[in-house]
């Protein structure tokens, strides 16, 4: 793993739209100032029934999360950095596009024991 | 919406999930120096081949222009490789490749909460490469096995002549692994689970 400097980008022929303009040159979610990389969106029937009529980035993270995906994916699926896709992220669960499942953690801020038992269960079946 | 108590789900409107269960994530930290095999692990037990994702990250210039005395930010654009495991019917575990150079651990504090734990693969001849990885988990007391990636020439490394080199604590358990396999990186992964669990309340 290497610091990439947009390399891959350039490789790509680079993005012509910057950044901030998917985002109005907001850095900040006002909702989404907690949700982590690995937070699951799924489309609601909401944000299904209104896709057609979304921005284009938009439209793609509500289609693409028929099947859920983590913010770390949306990034990926936009080729933007997980803070521009954050943003986008919570404008849609704020508008009930998206449903938003949060890591489950205990007071400690780690996994709850039972989330670990099942995760040792799964693997263990793998 | 109805809410038990510990659903975490956020939305605004009130549509229901379909879900039997609700969705819930895990992550696990795959850290180690460059070229140590993190995206080859990641990709033996991804069931998507590795993305990339990006982070851009702030933090102060450490002094290079000592021209000025007001510290200048600087923004550092980190790449990372993940995957992605479908454990159950509602949990899925994914897995971050992390940037090894000791100069970024600092910044990983949002990446490391709530995490599992971490995977810190090591490569037998260049074992100085994981200190600044085990130094960070120790320091933020999050459970971490460590691995030993097996290259040409490493084999029959004693496993107590590592602990000792590295510095890991006697609770901390050192796995051989090979990064290809992906049965032999289910072992580690059930590996560090079983001593996340031990560390649980």
């Amino acid at each position: 793993m290497t610091v990439d400097r947009r390399q891959r980008a350039h490789a790509d022929g680079g993005r012509v739209v910057p950044n901030y303009a998917f985002t109005a040159g907001r850095t900040r979610s006002t909702a989404g100032t907690d949700m982590p990389i690995e937070a699951l969106v799924t489309a609601t029937d909401t944000g299904l029934a209104k896709a057609p009529g979304l921005p284009p980035e938009s439209r793609a993270i509500v289609e693409a999360s028929t099947v859920p995906q983590s913010l770390a994916e949306i990034g990926a699926l936009l080729d933007v950095p997980i803070g521009v896709a954050r943003v986008l992220v919570s404008d849609l669960a704020a508008e009930d596009h998206l449903a938003v499942h949060l890591p489950l953690v205990g007071p400690d801020g780690r996994p709850r024991r039972e989330l670990l038992e099942r995760l040792l269960d799964g693997l263990r079946a793998r | 919406m109805d809410s038990e108590p510990g659903d975490r789900r956020v939305s605004a409107g009130g549509t229901a999930t379909r879900e039997a269960r609700d969705l819930l994530p895990l992550k696990i930290l795959i850290a180690g120096g460059f070229g140590v095999g993190k995206t080859t692990l990641v990709a033996a037990l991804s069931e998507v081949p590795p993305l990339s994702t990006e982070q851009q990250m702030t933090s102060l210039s450490d002094g290079v222009d000592d021209t000025s005395i007001v510290p200048e930010k600087t923004t550092t654009t980190v790449a990372m490789d993940f995957g992605r495991v479908t454990v159950d019917d509602s949990l899925v575990l994914y897995l971050f490749g992390t940037p090894g150079q000791s100069r970024f651990w600092f910044m990983w504090d949002e990446l490391a909460r709530g995490a599992v734990g971490a995977v810190v693969l090591v490569d037998l001849r260049r074992i100085d490469d994981s200190f600044a990885a085990i130094d960070y988990f120790e320091n933020r007391g999050l459970p971490f096995v460590v691995a030993l990636n097996s290259f040409p020439g490493t084999d029959g490394v004693d496993v107590d002549v590592v602990r000792d080199a590295l510095a890991v604590p006697a609770r901390c358990p050192i796995r051989y692994v090979d990064a290809r396999d992906d049965a032999s990186c289910t072992d580690v992964l059930i590996t560090l689970v079983e001593h996340s669990l031990t560390r649980s309340a």
